[in-house]
């Protein structure tokens, strides 16, 4: 790999990071002030329903990390750049952490809804199985000890993951339709009222500033031991 | 492709993988449903049609080491490929071969064991059209899953962590009576990207 | 006659640089030997001859053909790799009897066992032989094609003094009959192939 070329991409992140690091305070501030005091509570769920300004985002960022983590798999295939098969292990491990998120909050988000802590809800059990997902590319990536080798091996992974989805998706849909009573998954408002969406709003901003600022702290760690590794190799 | 589809049904012979090993233990996964959940028959036959699928899963993914990793610690996969000129008639052996040890032996013990469960004649049937349509589904899954993890330690829950979410749309068909044309689907996307997936892995072990 | 060309090769595994711009030309009858340290890219170089790694720059050439195009390069060479491919858990007969299923050719076992005295063997698990017996039956593999060029790789190792005598003595032999043979080494064979090179 080019060193001088990932020395930039260092300098880029080094000089973003501390911006980063301060709009995020500054976005989750703002934005924990409007979702938990400025916005009225839901006539029918209360106040239990303001977890949803953390579950909603991090849901959001759970699948769109895998998106970016297919799209840099399939770049690398096409150009062989170093560059996206570390993008693809830093975004994966973020995308692991944000589909657990989203796990728990919408677990405690269901105790005072549902009465109990998990629902085999169609959209929950999707995101399990996301997890599980992330969790096998991440442990394809460690368990192969040629590091080549393993960058090859799990971007031909993540791809077929993606592929996958969909017809998880489907397939969990449509079990779900069978097996539930309808009540249940009708239980996330399909509308939301105009007072909720501002804060929703400034919290997705928020998270997905917290996720940039964590994907760049990766990227630089992960550049950097792409760098010890081949610094060892050639020696 | 013959020599290879023999020699790997020798294989399986020899080491006695054989039929009535794998039949046994499709058995033995099932009667030991009574004992778990006691003998009301209406309840058994809706468990019946879940825990066979198990019983194939485990008997798909616990050997799928077979398929790939063996031959390649050993040394014999450079045999295989320095007499099969393509990638392709290798990887569609290794599904027979796979599916005729590990997955026929399901549907020879298939009859008796819904005699046992107080399966109708009709359910029979689509349950075996089921079962037929997915277990080819699920052997193209393992087949790549082993190509792709040739170079990985060599650990089985890795592998099962890999398989299981892309087993779960077999299972929820599965277990639905009516829903085998959708399983043959499922089977022929995924023969479609086992083949390329397994091809791919295959070629980066070879260098 | 047959004639075995490689012209500048140079190889890379990953970014690490292997073989560089090794160039060598071996006729029927000829045996070079490969020598050098650990790790220093012998394994490599067969397994390239092999067309096994098909990522390199430069040519070999069998009898003036690319062997990347040539279909029938495949058959015309046997390579013994260091892993010995055999089943630990069958017996010796049970695995001799899978290569001839694979290598689709009928041979009479006990005449190939008796090339390293290892007859009473047959009906042995792999598992109970030791490294230098199990060594001596992946050699038998030699016997299941009709292979112009043998790539020996490292087939010395855990012999004792007779059967390297009795491997050397088959070598030459087969390039009284035209073969040509490539072998990789730790040791040195110096006395016995004069032909050598270092990698």
């Amino acid at each position: 790999m080019n060193l001088r070329l990932t020395n930039k991409q260092i300098n880029i992140i080094e000089k973003a990071n501390p911006f980063l690091i301060v709009s995020t305070v500054v976005a989750f501030t703002l934005g924990l002030y409007f979702s938990l005091l400025q916005s009225p509570p839901d006539y029918i769920q209360g106040d239990s329903m303001r977890i949803m300004y953390i579950h909603v985002p991090s849901a959001w960022f759970a699948l769109m990390a895998y998106t970016i983590l297919a799209g840099s798999s399939v770049l690398w295939f096409i150009t062989r750049n170093p560059i996206f098969s570390i993008i693809a292990r830093s975004i994966a491990q973020i995308g692991m952490i944000f589909t657990l998120i989203s796990l728990v909050t919408g677990s405690i988000w269901g105790k005072p809804t549902w009465g109990v802590w998990w629902v085999w809800d169609a959209r929950l059990t999707s995101m399990l199985l996301l997890f599980f997902l992330y969790l096998a590319y991440i442990f394809l990536w460690q368990s192969i000890i040629n590091k080549d080798l393993a960058s090859k091996i799990s971007a031909a992974l993540a791809i077929v993951g993606f592929v996958n989805i969909p017809i998880i998706k489907f397939s969990v849909d449509w079990w779900n339709t069978l097996h539930q009573p309808a009540t249940i998954s009708k239980l996330s408002s399909p509308s939301i009222d105009i007072s909720m969406m501002v804060p929703l709003f400034i919290m997705t901003l928020a998270t997905f500033l917290f996720l940039i600022t964590v994907f760049f702290i990766r990227l630089r760690i992960e550049i950097l031991d792409n760098k010890i590794l081949r610094i060892r190799e050639v020696k | 492709m013959f020599a290879l589809l023999k020699r790997d049904l020798y294989l399986a012979l020899f080491s006695s993988s054989s039929f009535f090993y794998t039949s046994s233990f499709f058995v033995l996964v099932l009667i030991i449903l009574p004992f778990l959940f006691g003998t009301n028959d209406v309840q058994l036959q809706v468990l019946f049609k879940g825990i066979i699928w198990i019983g194939l899963s485990l008997s798909i993914l616990l050997t799928m080491d077979r398929i790939f990793n063996a031959d390649y610690e050993d040394g014999n996969l450079d045999i295989i490929f320095q007499q099969n000129p393509s990638l392709e008639t290798i990887i569609i052996s290794k599904y027979i071969t796979h599916w005729i040890v590990y997955c026929l032996p399901l549907f020879i013990v298939l009859p008796i064991l819904s005699f046992l469960f107080y399966v109708s004649l009709d359910n029979f049937f689509l349950i075996f059209l089921n079962l037929f349509f997915g277990s080819l589904g699920m052997v193209f899954i393992v087949t790549f899953v082993s190509a792709l993890t040739l170079g990985a330690k060599r650990t089985i829950f890795l592998k099962a962590i890999i398989v299981i979410p892309l087993f779960v749309p077999f299972l929820i068909f599965g277990t639905n009576l009516e829903s085998w044309p959708i399983l043959l689907a499922l089977s022929m996307m995924s023969f479609v990207l086992s083949m390329y997936v397994s091809a791919y892995g295959l070629r980066l072990y070879v260098e | 006659m047959n004639e075995l060309k490689i012209e500048d090769l140079t190889c890379y595994r990953g970014e690490n640089l292997v073989l560089k711009d090794l160039n060598t030309k071996l006729k029927s009858g000829e045996t070079l030997v490969i020598r050098g340290s650990n790790g220093s890219g012998k394994t490599t170089f067969l397994r390239v001859l092999s067309n096994f790694i098909k990522s390199y720059k430069g040519k070999i050439l069998f009898n003036d053909q690319n062997v990347l195009e040539d279909s029938y390069y495949r058959y015309s060479f046997n390579f013994i790799g260091q892993k010995n491919s055999l089943k630990d858990n069958l017996s010796v007969k049970n695995n001799l009897r899978l290569w001839e299923i694979i290598y689709q050719k009928k041979i009479s076992y006990s005449k190939i066992l008796e090339e390293f005295n290892i007859t009473h063997l047959i009906e042995r698990d792999v598992t109970s032989l030791s490294d230098g017996q199990k060594k001596c039956i992946s050699l038998l593999r030699l016997n299941f094609t009709e292979s112009k060029i043998w790539y020996l790789d490292e087939p010395f190792v855990y012999l004792d003094e007779e059967n390297s005598q009795k491997l050397i003595q088959k070598i030459k032999n087969f390039n009284n009959n035209n073969g040509i043979v490539i072998i990789t080494s730790n040791i040195n064979l110096q006395n016995t192939f004069t032909n050598e090179i270092k990698i």
